[in-house]
C-alpha cells in the first residue's frame, strides 16, 4: 500500500497527537461540532486545596454534551488514564466522557478502510514531540467545595503528566467552537510551557 | 494481487444464523405493524448494508408502507473526501413531509453516519422520526442515538453478510458471521 497517497499523519498544528487530528477530521466529516481540550478538571488536590492533578478531555461536543478522550497507548500502558476517567467521573458525575482506546480507534480506522493509518498513528509515532523530561509545579487553585482532598501528593510514581498539569495557561473554559490552535499559539504554549519549568521548583515528571 | 473473498473460508463464526435472523425480523415487522396502525409510514432504508433488512422487514409489516431509500458517502472513501464532507449519494425520492418517519439500518456502531442522517431527515418535517436496526455495536458508540427498534445487540466484533461487507464482498450471505482476521491483515 502507498502510504504516501492516502495518508496524512503529520499532525494539525496544535494537537497532541495525529491521531487527535484524524479524529478530528472524522468529525468534521460527519458535521459533528467539536472543541479541542475546552476545559480542564481538576481531579487531585493537596490539603490546602492546591490543585495537584488535573485531565483535559481531548475533545467535547457541545451539540451532544460529552466529551471523547483518545488514548493511542498500549492497552497494557492506559492503567493512569482509566484511573483518572475514574477520578472524574467520581467528582464531576454529571459529565459524560467516552474514552477510546488504542483497539477502539483501530477499528475506527479499519471501517474507514485506513488500517495502515492505525498502525502510523498508534503510541508514540505519532506525538507532536519526543517524549522528555520537563520540571513543573503544581496548578494553583481552590479544590471544588465538598470534593475529598487528596492524602497527599501526587509521588514519583504516579506523577501528572497531562497537558493541563504541565501548563496552567492552557486551562479554559467552554465557548470555543472548533477551536483549532494555530502554530503561532502552538508556540506560545510550548514557550509558556518552558516559562513554567523554569520558574517552578515542582516535582520532575516525563511529559 | 487483490485477495478474492471466499465465502466459506473466511468465516470464522456464525453469528447470527439465517433462521435467528428472520425470526427476529418477523418479530421487528409485527411491533412495528402495531405500533404505527392507521399512520402514514414511511421505511427509509440506507445503502447500501441494509438492502436485505429492509427487504425483510417491510414483507414483514402486515400495515400500508411507503419506502424509500438514501446512500451517503462514507469518511475514507477517497483520499479527497476524507477532508471533505459527508454528502448525500442518493437522497429520498418522496417527500417525507408530516409522514412519520422509520430509519432502517443494517447495524449501528459510531453512529456518526445515523446522526448526520437524522438531522438531515428531521430537517425534512417528518410527523415523526424513529430508528430501527438489525444490529446494534454499542461499544463502538461515539454518538449516542436513542434505537426505537433493536434487533440483536452484538460484541465488538467485525461482522460480515445480510448486506455487510468488507470489501464490497459477502454482503450475499444470509447469516450474519464474523470476519477471520486473517482476511485483512493478509497483505494480499
Amino acid at each position: 500500500m502507498d502510504l504516501d497517497a492516502d495518508l496524512d499523519i503529520r499532525p494539525a498544528p496544535g494537537f497532541a497527537h495525529a491521531s487527535e487530528a484524524e479524529l478530528a477530521r472524522i468529525l468534521d466529516f460527519y458535521a459533528v461540532a467539536w472543541e479541542y481540550e475546552p476545559r480542564t478538571f481538576p481531579i487531585l488536590f493537596d490539603r490546602s486545596g492546591t490543585v495537584l492533578e488535573s485531565f483535559s478531555p481531548d475533545f467535547y461536543l457541545p451539540e451532544l454534551d460529552v466529551y471523547l478522550e483518545l488514548t493511542t497507548l498500549k492497552q497494557r500502558l492506559v492503567r493512569k488514564k482509566n484511573r483518572k476517567l475514574r477520578r472524574l467521573r467520581e467528582l464531576y458525575p454529571d459529565v459524560r466522557i467516552k474514552l477510546l482506546y488504542a483497539r477502539d480507534f483501530r477499528a475506527l480506522l479499519f471501517k474507514y478502510g485506513k488500517l495502515a493509518l492505525a498502525d502510523a498513528l498508534t503510541g508514540a509515532d505519532g506525538q507532536t514531540t519526543p517524549p522528555k523530561v520537563r520540571r513543573v509545579g503544581p496548578i494553583a487553585g481552590p479544590a471544588p467545595e465538598g470534593i475529598p482532598l487528596a492524602p497527599a501528593a501526587a509521588g514519583p510514581e504516579d506523577p501528572p503528566t497531562d497537558r493541563a498539569s504541565r501548563d496552567p495557561a492552557h486551562r479554559a473554559d467552554h465557548g470555543r467552537r472548533r477551536a483549532r490552535p494555530t502554530r503561532s499559539a502552538a508556540r506560545a504554549r510550548a514557550a509558556s510551557q518552558l516559562s513554567v519549568a523554569a520558574e517552578s521548583g515542582g516535582i520532575e515528571v516525563t511529559a | 494481487m487483490t485477495r478474492r473473498p471466499d465465502l466459506t473460508a473466511d468465516v470464522s463464526e456464525v453469528l447470527l444464523s439465517e433462521e435467528q435472523i428472520q425470526a427476529k425480523v418477523l418479530e421487528l415487522g409485527r411491533r412495528i405493524s402495531d405500533d404505527f396502525a392507521g399512520r402514514e409510514l414511511t421505511l427509509v432504508s440506507v445503502l447500501k448494508g441494509s438492502l436485505p433488512f429492509m427487504a425483510d422487514l417491510m414483507r414483514s409489516i402486515t400495515i400500508p408502507v411507503q419506502i424509500d431509500l438514501m446512500e451517503v458517502s462514507s469518511y475514507g472513501g477517497t483520499a479527497t473526501e476524507s477532508s471533505g464532507l459527508v454528502r448525500i449519494l442518493k437522497d429520498l425520492s418522496s417527500s417525507i413531509d408530516g409522514r412519520h418517519v422509520l430509519i432502517v439500518e443494517d447495524i449501528i456502531d459510531t453512529g456518526l453516519t445515523l446522526n448526520y442522517l437524522v438531522r438531515y431527515l428531521r430537517g425534512k418535517n417528518p410527523a415523526s422520526l424513529q430508528i430501527c436496526t438489525l444490529l446494534d455495536k454499542p461499544a463502538r458508540r461515539l454518538v449516542e442515538i436513542a434505537i426505537d427498534y433493536r434487533g440483536f445487540e452484538i460484541p465488538d466484533q467485525f461482522v460480515i453478510g445480510y448486506g455487510l461487507d468488507y470489501g464490497e464482498a459477502y454482503r450475499n450471505l444470509r447469516f450474519v458471521g464474523v470476519l477471520r482476521p486473517e482476511v485483512y491483515t493478509d497483505p494480499d
